[in-house]
């Protein structure tokens, strides 16, 4: 069996009263790519959210590099190289496109290399570096999101967490972003946890797949399969 | 009204503005990065006018050097109401923050009234000073500009020029960018907020050697309405935008005085004084979110 290197075990979280997560249970292998789907609202982000730190685990148990994660605040994840790229990216937009990597190297970790993972940011996304003075705001959708990755990568993650990288973006350079994702996967050895709303190319992608609705776990499995069941993938996701 | 009194006004209301300056910045900052309005604000100017006070006055500490202990004071003051009490409000509901900040404010007035009593006192600092178009220009104050600016310009390199003051920045313009960058979120606003109160601690120090007179222990309450005037004037949360908005409102304040003490039978000082809630309510209404932002 592979080796995983995100296990996420019965989690629990919500906002404020409201419960969203009702006991999810998922893994992301080493140098694996895992999907989550699911219709709106289903509590995607707050997986994400939850995983990362940014809200608090009601209950369950996060496990990374076998390591209990479960409670630590978002920092220390992200120095451990857990790193998010939120949904709606979450840039800094006052500052300069290369202000905002150089923010995505504030980690020990991202320091250590910094000239090394710019310059491989910037021949990655080559239109970041065209644009490295612009301000942030000022960027097109596109390119922002380009610079939402570019800024995780900056972190140098083993693991990059990425909710909905293609939303608001024409389908070409969606697509050009998930190739991109793919070929990080081979260059770098990065694992990936994607949420995302393109089923087809998501499950193209991915070498596991879950589909979660109300915050539950209700299907998964190799994306062969799930496409097999295509008919329940649309009933779930209501499409 | 002569060149004089117009020289006169136009001198000393850039130098106490840039002192109204430093004492607001402090507001700006912990508004800024925290979302927390800290209404004992002034209670903290006071406290460095203290310092000055007593230092120079009982142990003959040159009052420039007061500054550095205002400085420290403040840092150990920032830091026990920050993880005594902001800390545990940060996200609570704008009424608790409200309430706590001025419960501190209030704490430090009785504090220093249980020791020092409610006197009003003051003390000599004489440099000299010379005299241009029949105006005396006192060096004492114009030092204490001085000093000023400097903390100023100390406070605008550290959030401008320096890896913390990015930080600072990332997570006024984004929280939760941030956080995903590994910024430790809690410790910017334990750092954020101290150095609000290092830096209004420090303005009293300043605002003591430009006056050297009035000090008592509710003088801050006169500064915690001018620091409101000034930072909704210059955009909350905008380091240079309480700069200007400083120098204009000394600027405002010594001509409404100057204008006002040319009409007979009225108090003209009392009435400068309403002046500020009067352009306060004005800004408010024509631009809630301050004159200088974009
Ligand atoms: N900050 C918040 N406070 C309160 N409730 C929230 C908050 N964020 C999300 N929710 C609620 O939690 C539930 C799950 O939201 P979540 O954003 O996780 O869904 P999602 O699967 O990411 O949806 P989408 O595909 O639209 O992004 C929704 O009912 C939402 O209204
Ligand atoms: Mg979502």
């Amino acid at each position: 069996m592979t080796k995983q290197l995100l296990v996420v075990e019965n989690l629990e979280a919500g906002y404020g009263e409201m419960q969203v997560l009702w006991g999810i249970s998922l893994s992301v292998a080493e140098r694996g790519i895992s999907a989550v789907l699911g219709p709106n609202g289903a509590g995607k982000t707050t997986l994400l959210r939850a995983v990362a730190g940014i809200i608090r685990p009601w209950s369950g148990r996060i496990t990374f590099s076998g390591e209990d994660v479960t409670l630590s605040p978002p920092h220390v994840k992200v120095g451990k190289g857990l790193v998010l790229v939120p949904e709606g990216r979450h840039l800094f937009p006052e500052l300069s496109v290369e202000e905002n990597l150089l923010l995505g190297a504030y980690t020990k970790l991202g320091r250590y290399n910094l000239e090394e993972s710019l310059d491989l940011v910037y021949s990655v996304f080559p239109r970041l570096k065209e644009r490295r003075e612009q301000r942030a705001g000022t960027l097109s959708g596109g390119e922002q999101q380009m610079l939402a990755i570019g800024r995780a990568l900056m972190a140098r993650p083993t693991l990059l967490m990425l909710d909905e990288p293609s939303q608001g973006l024409a389908p070409k350079i969606a697509i050009e972003i998930l190739d991109i994702l793919q070929r990080l996967r081979g260059e770098w050895g990065l694992s990936i946890l994607l949420v995302e709303q393109n089923i087809v190319k998501s499950l193209e992608i991915a070498d596991y797949a879950y589909v979660i609705e109300q915050g539950r776990v209700v299907l998964e499995g190799e994306p062969e399969e799930l496409s097999k069941k295509g008919d329940l993938i649309k009933a779930y996701l209501g499409i | 009204m002569e060149v004089g009194q117009i020289f006169a006004t136009i001198l000393y209301g850039t130098l106490i503005g840039v002192i109204y300056g430093v004492a607001t910045v402090g507001l700006n900052v912990i508004f800024g990065v925290l979302r927390i309005v800290n209404v004992g604000h002034g209670a903290f100017i006071m406290v460095g006018a203290y310092t000055t006070l007593v230092l120079y006055g009982s142990l003959g500490v040159p009052p420039p050097i007061t500054i550095a202990a205002s400085i420290l004071l403040g840092a150990v003051l920032g830091l026990i109401t920050y993880y005594l009490v902001i800390k545990h409000l940060v996200d609570a509901p704008e009424l608790a923050t409200l309430i706590a900040t001025f419960a501190i404010g209030i704490l430090l007035q009785e504090t220093v009234k249980a020791i020092y009593g409610s006197d009003t006192r003051g003390f000599s600092w004489n440099l000299g000073f010379a005299e241009v178009l029949n105006v005396n220009i006192v060096y004492s104050r114009l030092a204490a500009a001085l000093l000023g600016l400097l903390l100023l310009i100390a406070l605008y390199a550290l959030i401008y020029r320096t890896k913390l003051g990015l930080a600072m920045r990332a997570v006024v313009q984004d929280k939760e960018g941030a956080m995903v960058v590994g910024i430790n979120v809690d410790r910017i606003y334990a750092l954020s907020y101290t150095l609000g109160i290092m830096i209004t601690v420090a303005s009293g120090s300043v605002l003591a050697i430009y006056l050297q007179s009035g000090i008592h222990p509710y003088m801050g309450e006169i500064y915690t309405l001018k620091g409101f005037v000034i930072a909704v004037m210059g955009g909350l949360g905008s380091i240079i935008g309480a700069f200007v908005a400083g120098v204009l409102f000394g600027l405002f304040e010594n001509a409404s005085y100057l204008i006002l003490s040319q009409i007979e039978g009225i108090q003209p000082l009392v009435l400068t004084r309403s002046i500020a809630f009067l352009l306060l309510l004005t800004i408010l209404l024509l631009k809630p979110t301050g004159l200088f932002r974009r």
